[in-house]
């Protein structure tokens, strides 16, 4: 039997055709299918009633995912065939190679992935895949998609979770710095590659000075990002905060005050803090982004203003 | 509505209706979320002052079919498919999200009947209890076609706990023991406090996310458990929320230069996440958000200028509708929660179940 999907291969399969339920004056939304919609479904929902789990069923599955991709049933029924092909005796019987198939499954994936991008069902298809069904499973193999992805749509936020999830689940950290910095490189407002960061630093064995440095170098680079601005706080939030650090930072800030909101919004922070209790110098920060730096947000500032001046 | 020139509004009502009407082939990929189609045009006429309960009154029958039961065990489940495209024998096809788009659906078309006689409130709390992850206390949106346990291919994020939370709501848990009744809420809360994010929203893994943000406040306030947020984060959030409203003003014009995903015109709109484009659907998000976590939004938020980014720049004038943004055709999504946004403005909206407030008070919702 080829992996092909060929429409002869289901001659024999009694199709539970769809159905406008004989009230079409009343029907909303009524899609005119086109004749390979018609057949496919009808042919899916068959196979999916019987619950038949073999290799003809599969090839109609990717039919049936390529037409409806977010026919949620079709993939939960992709996967148990899959498991039941992966059985031994089915193995044997069927004369396959339990990584053969898998394989062959991931390539399927991928292709898919690479033409619906924003699909919700592939990354958590792919999880189960490699939680419950693909024992050897590796990074490596990963790898390959998740940087094609990024590479195409650099902040898509599906991707990066997966990301984490592999890091998560192969335990394995030490390739992120690279990784992060190489978008980083190509966009620094990349917000995802900068949370990525922040997020995977416990788990990396890092130089705390020298993150700081990467940091504030990137700052200086663009004074107005928001990204980065974050990942300095984060980073003076993943420390018990010495004094010497919080004042370094204040003087590092000041540089900035006259050409970034986001430089104000931290002086102001830093000034907030117990030890530093400068509530006036935060006051200034704050009126000078209300009124100059970042007027949108006026009623916010003063807002802060209000807070710092009742306590 | 005088929100919209009389033109304008006439072609908004147009571009909706043909969303209810015969769709081309092209439409083949929204078969299996039918529903949502139907809530989204439906919500948003509804929104516009059409009386849809007249207008649509011949096609309860069609939405009612879509509410099915199955049995697993010895148990009833029930919920709504998406379309009759699911309704395959012996197989579970209900889903969360449709469940909660068929309800919300015949709420707008004060569908008392099936509330008081067709609907069985137990089965639908049971099939919302059976998609609760018994590991972390989150919730998939399907179960299994064959045996009835969470779907292992599904993905389980704030999402499906919110859509789970507003369908207990709508059929009458108020208080935590009545939730309690059918899920875990333990688990659950503190599932949903796991996705809070030490820079402010919420958001998996860590980086926060408008539309997440908004999942997880509703999903909190009507577990009357917004107060487990604390007060540093609480500021937070509602810090990092209205920072999502882009500006072409002081400092921040200076992006143009070099920020790929920054555009001076966006100026007014809220983006999704930071250093993104605005988009008109994270306006509602944003705005739904900050409206629950602090009901004096407007004082902290200038709203007028959202409403200047919609009507100028994503809604569109030529076909009616709204666009995601200046560069894409309208689409009956961005439409629904550009509409519903300036409902939400004008506070004619219920932002938790996102339908207008008149409707939801037919159902004291």
């Amino acid at each position: 039997m080829s992996f092909q999907f060929n429409i002869k291969d289901y001659d024999d399969v009694a199709v539970v055709p769809l159905t406008h339920d004989g009230e079409e004056d009343n029907e909303l939304c009524r899609i005119m299918y086109s004749e390979e919609y018609k057949q496919v479904m009808s042919l899916v929902r068959a196979l999916i009633k019987e619950n038949e789990l073999s290799v003809r069923a599969l090839s109609l599955t990717s039919k049936a995912i390529e037409l409806s991709p977010a026919f949620y049933t079709v993939w939960n029924y992709r996967y148990r065939i899959l498991e039941h092909l992966l059985q031994e005796e089915t193995l044997l019987q069927n004369g396959h190679d339990a990584s053969y198939l898998l394989n062959k499954e991931l390539d399927w994936l991928d292709e898919f992935t690479l033409n619906n991008p924003k699909n919700y069902q592939i990354w958590s298809y792919r999880q189960a895949l490699l939680t419950h069904l693909h024992l050897h499973a590796t990074f490596t193999r990963e790898q390959p998609i998740m940087e094609l992805m990024i590479d195409d749509d650099s902040k898509n936020y599906h991707v990066w979770s997966y990301r984490k999830w592999c890091c998560s689940h192969f335990r394995t950290y030490g390739h992120e710095l690279t990784f992060t910095e190489k978008y980083i490189e190509r966009d620094v407002y990349n917000n995802s590659a900068w949370n990525h960061r922040l997020s995977v630093l416990k788990q990396c064995d890092i130089d705390f000075d020298q993150e700081l440095q990467y940091a504030k170098g990137k700052i200086e680079y663009v004074p107005q990002n928001i990204s980065t601005w974050t990942y300095l706080r984060g980073l003076l939030e993943s420390q018990e905060t010495p004094k010497v650090l919080v004042d370094e930072l204040l003087t590092f800030t000041t540089k900035f005050l006259d050409e970034s909101s986001y430089a104000l919004e931290f002086f102001a922070y830093l000034n907030s803090l117990p030890e530093v209790n400068e509530p006036q110098k935060a006051i200034e920060a704050y009126t000078t982004l209300a009124t100059k730096a970042d007027p949108i947000r006026k009623n916010l500032w003063d807002h802060k203003i209000q807070l710092l001046q009742k306590s | 509505m005088s929100t919209f020139t009389e033109l304008n509004l006439q072609k908004h009502i147009r571009f909706l209706k043909r969303h209810l009407s015969l769709l081309p082939a092209s439409h083949q990929h929204f078969d299996v979320n039918l529903l949502a189609i139907v809530f989204y045009a439906l919500e948003s006429l509804s929104a516009l002052g059409q009386d849809i309960e007249t207008a649509y009154c011949d096609n309860l029958k069609w939405i009612r079919n879509n509410y099915v039961s199955e049995t697993i065990g010895d148990e009833k489940i029930s919920g709504f498919v998406g379309g009759q495209t699911l309704n395959i024998p012996d197989t579970i096809t209900l889903s969360l999200p449709n469940t909660l788009f068929g309800l919300l659906t015949l709420i707008l078309l004060n569908d008392k009947e099936f509330f008081d006689k067709i609907v069985d409130i137990e089965s639908i709390c049971r099939f919302v209890s059976s998609c609760q992850l018994k590991e972390n206390g989150a919730f998939v949106s399907v179960l299994d076609y064959k045996s009835g346990s969470p779907s292992v291919v599904d993905s389980h994020d704030l999402r499906f706990s919110y859509i789970a939370v507003t369908i207990l709501y709508i059929l009458g848990c108020r208080k935590e023991e009545d939730f309690a009744k059918y899920i875990d809420v333990r688990s659950l809360v503190s599932y949903i406090m796991s996705q809070s994010c030490s820079s402010g929203g919420f958001g998996a893994y860590g980086e926060p996310h408008a539309g997440y943000t908004s999942c997880a406040v509703s999903a909190l306030k009507l577990l009357n458990k917004l107060d487990l947020i604390q007060k540093s984060q609480k500021e937070r959030t509602i810090d990092w929320l209205l920072e999502r409203q882009v500006s072409n003003e002081g400092f921040m014009g200076v992006q143009d230069i070099s920020n790929e995903c920054y555009d001076e015109e966006d100026h007014g709109g809220f983006q999704g996440r930071e250093n993104k484009y605005a988009d008109t659907c994270y306006a509602f998000w944003c705005l739904n958000s900050l409206s629950i976590l602090e009901p004096n939004y407007k004082k902290l938020c200038n709203t007028e200028l959202v409403k200047k980014y919609l009507l100028d720049r994503t809604q569109d004038v030529l076909t009616g509708g709204f666009m995601k943004n200046d560069e894409e055709d309208a689409d009956l999504y961005h439409t629904c929660l550009g509409i519903t946004t300036l409902k939400l403005i004008e506070g004619e909206c219920n932002g938790l179940l996102c339908i207008p407030s008149h409707a939801a008070r037919k159902f004291n919702l």
